[in-house]
């Protein structure tokens, strides 16, 4: 008989469970919520390589989660992650991701506008997808404003657009922390860039050697994935991008662009401008740097759509054409006061006899320019690549024939994937620059205080972390929803607990590092859990069983990732 | 002869075992069965190309066959991220990982057997009672956890070695054996091989030891000893020959497992060997690379088991006198 | 082979004396022991969640403490209790182990059985699968194993037994070799006995403890395993366990820092339960350990 006792049991447990389950997402529309929102996934980076963001992707994970959303915090390794993030854009939830400040960055235009203009969201630097016309207007106006003032206005209104809609959740400005051995440079030398820190270009050409030792040795978290005069895949490959090409113009230490292939450069009037180009440079095959080489680099990145990373840069010519022996006239469409910083001190000068047949090649076929990871490396850059070998370690000389040819002989690029590593290999003089460093600053700081022939130099950086939403997925969709999950994390905590005081709290994508364009006030934002509650009631979201769920008759209609 | 055969012949039904094996995991794995040669970034058109060169678009038996038939001719395909041939991205890594592997088990060895014979002597003894759960210790410690430890002492704190990688920044070599006879390279090499050895000296030392101990207690050992003869002799002449074989055997067996197991010392050390590469390939959802440093590793653990078996045969005298009658 | 040629209770009442004896055994065994009931009692135990982001009275995070009253063996770079992930992390290698070594028991010795007993081409077959589970690189596989399933625990699991099982099989099918000539067998036979009764009921009892025996290794070797995988990333990061500690510290910079507090423990733990595995075999040797090859 218990036979019988323990089916019924079976067959009573069944009938409750089956009951309970039709039971609940009819108690959840007889409250007036919609479905339950899918499990959102937030790409983030592993721990070795950027701690304080994968820390910070904890804590926003965190966050979200009292929210009552199921949150999975994923690492991926950069090469999978950049491909991810930009070649799958219909794929992704939320990742986190960082601009990275960069010389062409000191202007604010190259960031204001390829990363929120409409035109950059399907193959460009607006992966979130943000199409707001409202948006793009400001962003080309800027662009052609020469009075600075009114400029500026523009540039307050399109961070404050972004406060309302945040496409992406702003965290933090970090304050970068590099070092270098005294014993091995001449401190002097060493050369602090505005916004970026002492890891610059100019370092690299002045630094002088004190003693025996006449190479730089510098580390790099990431690999380098590319080096091509056409693709930026990433802030290592572009130290030594910089390196081996050079451009007609240069952003100085002092943020300001300054001529460096261009021997001057004169505006005709607000559409026209002329460059005069060196004499006497040369590429690293020998052969002379010929105007029509100049001419070539600007019109390679127009062609079709095969270096989208450059094109949007040259999008404004209408034409460049030869206006003497060796000066070339550049014709806008419409004025742009960005011009020399963000075209000029960007573009890289390529040989034509080494890129025309490499481009023509590439417009018979789909692919685009960034299929060629590491073209030959011929360019008129001080120094020359000797050895390339991305995932340990690049090796270039210095190039004797170049007009500002460096004070070392030697530059050497070395992938140390992990702090302790990179660390170890600093106090030793393995690397006597340490370029990159992710890890725990009072570990650094610790350092130098034991060995004070290791000097650490900080400085609030142009560039900006942030988590990125995708706006073709929803909620992501909903601007009540982006900005309740922007609002329920305190940025103060964060610069504490992840960036452990090597911060400030950001809000926007112009840097408090660009003084003159940056809004004072947009980091006055009211943020906190209750905070994100109320927007998320206000906009209809209801918390269902402890987990969220959409507005009243809306479904999910994605799976998760 | 005939055994060497068919022991050869065993080899390559296991090795044609594990490829079959491999090619219905990355043909099985959840998702786009093409995902496993081609990135989503390539185009069509490299796409259509990588199809027809691995036929991802026949059927599944047709696959197979052109797979086993790339293989053969070291077509391994071409690496994601690094988007170099795999074939030469893993045989630049072999060398590492082989110089890793050969030294630490010579070093391992030397010290075991020597150690093992010690302790076979001493047996019974206060020497005997601490050393044998010391040695068990060292045979239990994580590999990677040793490898830290080590390293902060003997690299970060004294600074006596490098902290990772195999070469100094920026030296060149005009080939690979002037690399790997240089002293840098020896001097990158100390820690990891010294942290595998210490894990690796467990085995020798412990099968060493109770080798000699049965060989000790055999019976002629008793009568010469009765006989007066000099106990020292009989332990070399006797005891420590017939300890050798099984030793020799372990040996060639770890080597093999070794190929593949040095993963963790890779990582720890930085050591740019077969093992990292697979983690790194794994990591990035590499999968050309993934396959073809798996491929290789299981190659190597076929080859060097193989090579085991021929020596136990060919060195036994037990087995050998079977085979002459 | 004279193991096992007694009927079953008599091998289990040899062990039982072996363990009065023998040291080895003995710490083994107390080893085991010992982390089972902490796995157990861990809620109890630990003072925190593991995973729970802890913080300070003034508002901030608990980062980096050094061991104190509040926190016995500090906390991580991240605020979260050392103690407790080390007590938690026990329970996480006991059902690592412990699986892996129930896995390995049952498969090894019903291979064994069958191989040993039916012979011709039972054993064939099952030996050649034998040899080719022994001849896939161990750490690889399960490496490539956590790239196709979404990292958790039971990938190690899987491997590991996948993997670990020959050993058994082999150990087990000499055993029964020498066992299917014995009398008491003969008898079964001729009285009308099943195949399968004869191996059930004779035959297995007897070789169980040696299964047994050889299980306990690997509860030791599934929790290395583990631990390795964890340390390279792979593992899950959700749940707490011995590896998954040491992987955050090296990441974290404990080296650095000199916060032994973090990764000294969890490694001594690994230690500890790999050598309770090798203490048992050695204190049951003569049992266990053959010749090379039989």
């Amino acid at each position: 008989m218990t036979c019988n006792f323990y089916r019924r049991l079976v067959l009573a447990a069944s009938i409750v469970t089956t009951a309970t389950g039709l039971l609940a997402p009819m108690s959840a529309q007889a409250q007036g919520a919609g479905d339950r929102i899918r499990k959102i996934v937030l790409i983030t980076w592993p721990q070795g390589v950027n701690p304080q963001a994968h820390q910070a992707s904890q804590f926003v994970a965190q966050a979200w989660r009292q929210l009552g959303l199921e949150v999975e915090v994923r690492p991926m390794p950069w090469s999978q992650h950049i491909q991810v993030v930009w070649n799958e854009r219909e794929k992704w939830d939320t990742t986190m991701w960082r601009m990275v400040g960069r010389p062409e960055r000191s202007d604010p235009d190259e960031v204001v506008f390829n990363n929120y203009h409409s035109s950059t969201a399907a193959t460009g630097f607006n992966f979130v997808g943000y199409t707001n016309p409202e948006y793009d207007k400001i962003a080309t106006d800027q662009r052609q404003t020469p009075e600075a003032e009114k400029r500026k206005s523009l540039v307050v209104q399109a961070q404050r657009l972004l406060d309302r809609d945040q496409p992406q959740m702003f965290l933090v400005h970090p304050s970068s922390i590099k070092a270098f051995n005294k014993d091995v440079w001449v401190e002097d030398s060493i050369v602090n860039q505005s916004g970026i820190g002492i890891r610059n270009f100019w370092t690299f050409v002045r630094a002088t050697p004190k003693g025996a030792q006449k190479q730089m040795v510098l580390n790099s978290a990431e690999p380098v994935v590319a080096v091509s005069p056409m693709y930026i895949a990433g802030a290592a490959s572009s130290w030594v991008t910089e390196l081996v090409w050079d451009r007609l113009a240069r952003v100085g230490p002092d943020g300001l662009p300054q001529p460096w292939a261009a021997e001057r450069i004169d505006w005709v009037n607000s559409t026209t401008v002329d460059v005069t180009l060196r004499a006497g440079m040369n590429w690293h095959d020998g052969r002379p740097v010929t105007i029509d080489d100049v001419i070539y680099s600007f019109e390679a990145p127009a062609m079709g759509n095969k270096v989208p990373m450059y094109r949007s840069a040259v999008n404004d010519i209408t034409k460049v054409e030869r206006s003497g022996e060796r000066r070339v006239r550049f014709t806008l469409k419409t004025p742009n006061s960005a011009f020399v910083t963000a075209t000029l001190a960007k573009i890289n000068l390529i040989p034509k006899h080494v890129w025309d047949p490499i481009m023509k090649d590439l417009m018979n076929k789909p692919e685009n320019a960034e299929s060629i990871p590491n073209p030959p490396p011929i360019g008129s850059g001080p120094f020359k690549m000797v050895r390339n070998r991305g995932q340990e370690e690049i090796v270039l000389d210095r190039f004797d024939g170049h007009f500002s040819a460096p004070k070392m002989d030697r530059w050497v690029l070395r992938i140390v994937p992990n702090p302790e590593a990179t660390l170890g290999m600093f106090r030793r003089n393995e690397i006597n620059f340490l370029a990159d460093y992710g890890g725990a600053p009072e570990v650094l700081e610790k350092l130098s205080k034991d060995a004070p022939q290791l000097v650490l130099k900080s400085e609030v950086d142009i560039g900006f972390e942030y988590a990125a939403f995708n706006l073709r997925r929803p909620p992501f969709s909903d601007v009540n929803f982006r900005r309740a999950l922007s609002m329920a994390v305190d940025r103060n905590m964060l610069v504490q607990a992840a960036w452990k005081g090597y911060a400030v709290v950001s809000n926007s994508h112009v840097s408090p590092a660009l003084k003159y364009w940056h809004d004072a006030d947009i980091t006055k934002i009211r943020t906190g859990l209750p905070v994100a509650r109320e927007i998320l009631e206000r906009a209809g979201y209801k918390v269902v069983g402890g987990r969220l769920n959409y507005p009243d008759g809306v479904k999910e209609t994605l799976q998760p990732n | 002869m005939r055994f060497i055969l068919t022991r050869l012949l065993h080899s390559l039904f296991v090795l044609w075992a594990v490829v079959t094996l491999m090619f219905l995991m990355f043909r099985l794995m959840p998702g786009d069965p093409m995902a496993a040669y081609i990135s989503e970034a390539l185009s069509e058109e490299s796409k259509q190309s990588i199809r027809a060169q691995f036929g991802l678009d026949r059927s599944l038996p047709e696959q197979y066959l052109l797979y086993v038939y790339n293989l053969c001719r070291g077509e391994l395909g071409t690496s994601f991220f690094i988007k170099e041939p795999v074939w030469d991205i893993v045989m630049a890594a072999l060398p590492n990982t082989l110089t890793l592997t050969f030294i630490g088990l010579i070093l391992a060895y030397s010290f075991g057997v020597v150690a093992g014979a010690y302790l076979a002597w001493k047996r019974g003894s206060l020497t005997e009672g601490i050393a044998i759960p010391i040695v068990l210790g060292t045979r239990a410690a994580p590999e990677f956890w040793v490898g830290m430890i080590l390293l902060a002492i003997f690299a970060f704190n004294l600074g006596w070695f490098p902290s990772g990688g195999a070469a100094s920044p920026g030296a060149m070599y005009d080939s690979e054996w002037q690399r790997l006879l240089s002293a840098d390279f020896w001097h990158h090499l100390a820690l990891p091989v010294l942290t595998l050895a210490l894990y690796l000296q467990g085995l020798p030392l412990l099968l060493m030891r109770s080798t000699m101990l049965d060989a000790l207690h055999e019976e002629y050992v008793t009568m010469a000893r009765m006989k007066g003869l000099p106990t020292r002799r009989i332990v070399l002449n006797h005891a420590a020959r017939n300890a050798m074989l099984p030793v020799a055997t372990a040996f060639a067996l770890s080597m093999g497992q070794l190929v593949g197991g040095n993963v963790v010392i890779e990582t720890v050390f930085s050591w740019p060997g077969l093992g990292r590469i697979l983690v790194q390939a794994v990591s990035s959802s590499d999968y050309p690379l993934a396959q073809g440093a798996f491929l290789l590793v299981s190659v190597a653990l076929i080859a060097m088991n193989l090579l085991a078996d021929l020596l136990y045969t060919l060195l036994d005298p037990r087995v050998s006198h079977e085979r002459r009658h | 082979m004279s193991a096992g040629t007694e009927p079953s209770y008599g091998l289990t009442k040899k062990i039982l004396r072996l363990t009065g004896r023998d040291p080895f055994a003995l710490a083994g065994i107390s080893i085991y022991v010992v982390f089972a009931l902490t796995a157990l009692l861990a809620n109890v135990i630990a003072p925190h969640d593991p995973m729970e982001i802890l913080f300070l009275p003034d508002g901030n995070v608990a980062m980096n403490q050094r061991p104190s009253p509040s926190y016995w063996l500090g906390t991580t770079s991240l605020g979260r209790d050392v103690f407790s992930q080390l007590v938690f992390g026990a329970r996480s290698a006991l059902m690592v182990g412990l699986s892996a070594a129930l896995v390995v028991v049952v498969v090894g010795t019903l291979v064994g059985l069958f191989s040993g007993y039916f012979g011709g081409w039972v054993d064939n077959v099952l030996m050649r699968i034998g040899d080719i589970a022994l001849s896939i690189p161990f750490l690889p596989f399960i490496i490539v194993l956590a790239a196709f399933v979404k990292p958790n625990v039971w990938n190690v699991v899987i491997g590991v037994s996948a993997l670990l099982w020959p050993n058994t099989g082999r150990i087990v099918r000499s055993q029964v070799l020498s066992l299917r000539e014995r009398s008491y067998v003969e008898a079964a036979k001729v009285s009308g006995a099943s195949h399968l009764n004869i191996l059930f009921t004779h035959i297995a009892p007897n070789v169980l403890p040696i299964s047994f025996l050889y299980g306990s290794i690997v509860v030791g070797w599934a929790i290395f395993t583990e631990a390795s995988i964890s340390f390279l990333g792979f593992g899950p990061s959700d749940t707490v366990s011995w590896g998954f500690m040491l992987q955050d510290a090296f990441v974290s910079q404990a080296l650095s820092r000199g916060a032994y507090y973090w990764f000294i423990p969890s490694g001594v733990c690994i230690m500890l339960m790999v050598s309770a595995g090798f203490f048992i075999s050695r204190g049951y040797e003569e049992l266990l350990f053959p010749k090379l090859r039989d």
